[in-house]
């Protein structure tokens, strides 16, 4: 284990949410450590949590215990609007279902992180990006113009191209046909590799865990031993 | 404001605003309403200003009552330009073949008129029609209706009073008639001298003269009425001048306007939900897009910027939409009915009444748009994970804008109206039944979760739709109430004072007024009456009384200051008011204090007051008031203070004083008669022979007209009433447009599970119909809390239900409701269930 500040840190992280049946515990005093360049899988069952790790390390979601920190500042101080502020060009995620911005153009949404951080050069960091996923044919597209396999394309260039020291990808070819499936997971590992990103990949696929540094298995809110 | 957020909105604005026609709609009635009704009232207040010289009839008008100008007055207004006099008196007009009716007599000088011409048919110009024929009898012009009435036509000889008069044109218009106001009969125009050498101008006489100058174009009207009091500095002359032409006037359309300005403002308020409707499902359908944003970085700040900017410019679309066509709308009428109009009017585009209805349209763009942005700012990027997750609303900037929008709202409002306390009262009105129906909105929707257990089958989805989060009870139902509120309070008042004039007033009321009845010949003149009507004069149908005009000029010794008296009770102290002496306690004297003195009473003077008028200045029974009457000052002690019913039948004079005040005085009675209207001719006929000089009304068609008239308003107010209840409509199409994806899909899922088309298309009905039934049940009763003040109270008539109108109300508005649930349901079943579950 590394002396240096890691990009992220989690000690003892729950997450209980109400419900119309009463709370339901969704992470259990959770720990986990990525450092830097890391590319760390997190697998399990449906239900086990494995959304809801991302969605609280990456500051979308407030724990209802413990501590995140996130480059050493501990999500806990900060607003929401702070936490924004922090993800900008360091933090990135990659969805399931893409998420992409309906009213924008493929261009225009791989520019939007960039042009949120005040980048001066966005759309064409955005060309150049959609190119590298190998749709620079697509500019012009918007994503109900675009295949799943391209949207997701779209939006791992989106996550990449402000290259971001954190990546959160959840299930991001869970969408997708098998090689369509294989063409992203490619790109994504080969782009991590690159950028020099650490990587939190959430997937059910056994053979994509398999090309992490390292496996977790989530079981019932808890990182199982 | 960033450029990235107008970047980002501009690129949101692409896909179009097809979600905002709602939004556009309501915001565009409401500020087109208000602008409408502001630009025609300016179009009136031009046109009045720019006739002003023809309405007084000159620069200025000088005004006495009850006498002529004295010959120092004449002089000091001779002295300051061209004048041209006149004197109005009431007369008896008969025709040759004995029908008699009151005119309204009005006798003018050579130099008449000063300003703008007088209208005639049959004469070429008022010297002509108004000469004298070889045998010395005046010409006149009189108006059609005279002629109709008597039977006469042009040419014919006819009297007024003793006077002999010939009809030589037909009097169609009189520069100065708006000025004059109310007649109680046909207008006769004749030379001064003929008038004031007819009686008709002696003391006692209800007469008056009026002189008009044109002044000098160095001489402003302020400057010569200034000098011209201190000429005449006791003399009890009112003087207008051009910017106080038509007082009553002018007061009619400050309030006219302040009330379709109020429509438009409630319509305004019931759009309101529609604006916040659209902007929240709008906004809703945003929040993946927010989420997003806010994952990739985005603060609240530019989330609420970007939809700030776009809701803003719409906003502004929706008002330019709204002022377009309300500045249209008076320049299109004026072109069709400008010569119809009673009042001259200058349609042009004026820019303050444009100005004003643009501030209400923004003020309630931002009071119902700011709370759905606050909440859509506070979206949770977590909910790209959980979709159920919905933004609270956060006490934030934006929420803090809506209530000063609000405000400024109603601030505005009361601002700019006539009356500040009459609106706050009509603001708080609308505020409070907004609230109320809301609430009513929220209770109707958990109810029908209640009883849904308890049904099933089409009722049960109806009732489970009525109840669920999208539910139109809580978005339509309240801004239809809002609006039938509006049209039953139109519709209620209306009825129940068209029932007081057609039917109530008639019963209650006497059907004639007899004045000037000599008081030295009264046991005649009741006799030639009882001989008229073939009956014994009772007291239920017959009264007779002394009668005088007076003043009260002192309170407990006080010179009466007319700010010191209460506002609405002002009449009882500011003019002339009628007076009689009466000794017996009439039938139902209605005292509130005090003890009726005794019939034969011979003491000091004592005198009963209408209770409202000594409440104005504070009269208590045994305190002291100096009247004014026929030129004496008597001192009385109150000894009653009675309500006086001035629509009833009895001795309705708010002043009575004991006989013995007014000893030796000749004094005219006035006499009230029920009758039927063959009892109503030949009393009128048989007065000409032995009384000529004595005056008949006819109360019965003076309500005739007064109930044509009022019909003739109803119907343009309940008319402006409907564009709030359209507003309603509006909103009531939103919520069934924001539902109308989840209908399609939610119809595709009930037919998948074996749900038939009537089925579905019975719940939606249901759910609607549910929906205008609690809206027109809800909107009636406020309508009618509304409305029974305002005739009970304000206007003091009898209350009465117009239960056909109710029913047509509520009726109206479950129908409508129930088809645009009919619509969504239609909508909704186009779609072939497959493709709508694949689009899902």
């Amino acid at each position: 284990m590394s002396d240096a500040v890691p990009p992220l840190l989690m000690e003892g992280v729950s997450l209980t949410l109400p419900s119309t049946a009463g709370p339901v515990e969704i992470l259990r005093a959770l720990d986990l450590r990525v450092e830097g360049g890391e590319r760390v899988a997190v697998t399990g069952p449906s239900g086990s949590g494995k959304s809801s790790l991302i969605a609280v390390a990456a500051g979308l979601e407030r724990p209802t215990a413990g501590r995140v920190e996130v480059f050493g500042q501990d999500l806990g101080r900060l607003d929401e609007d702070g936490r924004a502020r922090l993800r900008r060009g360091r933090v990135s995620l990659v969805f399931q279902s893409f998420h992409l911005l309906p009213n924008m153009t493929a261009e225009e949404n791989v520019a939007a992180p960039l042009e949120i951080a005040g980048a001066r050069n966005a759309e064409p960091t955005a060309r150049e990006w959609l190119d590298r996923v190998g749709l620079s044919a697509r500019l012009k597209h918007y994503p109900h113009q675009l295949s799943g396999g391209e949207q997701q394309r779209v939006a791992l260039a989106r996550a990449l191209a402000g290259r971001p020291v954190l990546l959160f990808a959840d299930e991001p070819t869970g969408n997708l046909d098998a090689d369509n499936a294989a063409h992203v997971a490619d790109l994504m590992l080969d782009l991590v590799c690159e950028t020099g990103a650490a990587l939190v990949l959430v997937t059910h696929d056994a053979a994509l865990a398999a090309r992490a540094d390292r496996t977790l298995t989530m079981q019932g809110g808890r990182i199982a031993p | 404001m960033t450029g990235l957020a107008l970047r980002f909105a501009g690129r949101e604005l692409r896909s179009g605003v097809k979600g905002f026609r709602i939004f556009l709609a309501c915001l565009a009635l409401g500020v087109a309403a208000i602008a409408a009704a502001g630009s025609t009232a300016e179009a009136f207040r031009r046109g009045l200003a720019s006739q002003a010289g023809e309405i007084l009839g000159g620069d200025m008008a000088l005004m006495v009552q009850q006498r002529r100008f004295t010959p120092a007055e004449r002089k000091a207004i001779e002295s300051k330009g061209k004048v041209s006099w006149a004197v109005s008196a009431r007369g008896m007009a008969e025709a040759p073949g004995g029908l008699r009716r009151l005119v309204e007599l009005r006798g003018v000088s050579e130099t008449y008129p000063l300003a703008g011409k007088v209208d005639l048919e049959g004469a070429a110009n008022l010297t002509e029609a108004l000469r004298p024929d070889p045998d010395g009898v005046m010409g006149a012009a009189v108006e059609r209706s005279l002629l109709d009435r008597l039977g006469m036509k042009l040419g014919d000889r006819f009297l007024v009073g003793n006077v002999p008069l010939i009809a030589r044109a037909v009097l169609l218009q009189e520069p100065d008639r708006l000025s004059r106001g109310f007649a109680l009969g046909p207008r006769v125009l004749t030379r001064l001298d003929t008038v004031a050498g007819g009686g008709f101008l002696e003391p006692g006489l209800p007469f008056g003269e009026t002189a008009r100058l044109a002044l000098p174009a160095s001489k402003s009207p302020k400057a010569v009425t200034t000098e011209l009091r201190k000429l005449m500095p006791k003399s009890a002359v009112r003087i207008r001048d051009r910017d106080d032409a038509a007082p009553g006037i002018g007061r009619l359309i400050d309030q006219l306007e302040y009330f379709l300005g109020f429509i438009g403002l409630a319509s305004l308020v019931a759009g309101g939900l529609g604006v916040f409707g659209a902007v929240s499902a709008y906004l809703d359908a945003k929040r993946p897009t927010i989420a997003v944003l806010k994952a990739l970085g985005g603060d609240g700040v530019l989330v609420r910027d970007i939809y700030l900017l776009q809701i803003g410019l719409l906003a502004l679309v929706g008002v330019t939409i709204g002022l377009v066509l309300g500045a249209a709308a008076p320049l299109v009428l004026g072109a069709l009915v400008r010569d119809e109009l009673p009042v001259p009017a200058l349609f042009a585009l004026y820019p303050w009444p444009l100005i004003k209805a643009g501030a209400f349209g923004l003020l309630s763009a931002a009071a119902f748009s700011l709370l759905p942005l606050a909440r859509a700012r506070a979206t949770s990027p977590a909910s790209l994970f959980r979709r159920d997750l919905r933004g609270g609303l956060p006490l934030g900037l934006e929420t803090l804008g809506a209530v000063l929008a609000g405000l400024g709202l109603a601030g505005l409002a009361v601002a700019t109206a006539p009356t500040p306390l009459a609106a706050s009262i009509m603001i708080a009105g609308v505020a409070v039944a907004f609230g109320l129906l809301w609430a009513l909105g929220l209770a109707g929707a958990w109810a029908a979760g209640r009883a849904r257990g308890l049904t099933s089958g089409p009722l049960r989805m109806g009732l489970a739709n009525l109840a669920g989060p999208a539910s139109a009870a809580r978005t339509a139902a309240p801004a239809i109430g809002l609006g039938v509120a509006l049209l039953s309070a139109v519709v209620l008042i209306q009825s129940s004072l068209l029932r007081q004039v057609s039917e109530v007033a008639p019963r209650t009321a006497p059907a004639l007024v007899f004045t000037e009845v000599p008081g030295d010949r009264v046991a005649a003149f009741d006799a030639v009456v009882a001989r008229a009507f073939g009956a014994k004069l009772t007291g239920d149908i017959y009264l007779r009384a002394p009668f005088v005009t007076g003043r009260i000029i002192r309170v407990r010794g006080v010179a009466v200051k007319r700010d010191q008296i209460r506002e609405g009770d002002r009449w009882a102290y500011d003019n002339d008011i009628s007076m009689s002496a009466i000794g017996p306690e009439p039938d139902q004297p209605n005292i509130v204090s005090g003890r009726w003195w005794p019939a034969d009473y011979a003491g000091p003077p004592l005198v009963a007051l209408d209770v409202q008028a000594a409440e104005g200045a504070r009269l208590k029974v045994g305190d002291a008031v100096t009247l004014s009457i026929l030129g004496r000052e008597i001192e009385a002690r109150v000894a009653v203070r009675r309500k006086v019913d001035f629509g009833g039948f009895g001795a309705t004079f708010p002043v009575v004083l004991t006989p013995s005040a007014l000893a030796g005085a000749d004094l005219r009675h006035v006499a009230i008669a029920k009758a039927t209207k063959a009892q109503e001719a030949a009393v009128i006929r048989a007065l000409g022979t032995d009384f000529p000089e004595v005056n008949v009304i006819s109360v019965r068609e003076q309500l005739e007209a007064a109930t044509d008239l009022f019909d003739r308003l109803a119907l343009a107010i309940r008319g402006a009433a409907g564009v709030a209840a359209l507003a309603g409509l509006f909103v009531l199409a939103g919520a069934i447009a924001a539902r109308a994806q989840a209908r399609t899909r939610e119809a595709a899922i009930l037919k998948a599970l074996g749900a038939s088309r009537a089925q579905i298309l019975t719940a939606y009905v249901l759910e609607y119909g549910a929906v205008g039934v609690i809206a027109g049940a809800a909107g009636v009763a406020l309508g009618y809390a509304a409305a029974w003040p305002v005739v009970v109270l304000v206007f003091q008539a009898q209350w009465s239900v117009d239960w056909g109108g109710v029913v047509a109300l509520v009726g109206g508005a479950a129908l409508l409701a129930a088809l645009g649930g009919l619509l969504a349901s239609l909508q909704a079943l186009s779609r072939r269930p497959a493709a709508a579950l694949r689009a899902e």
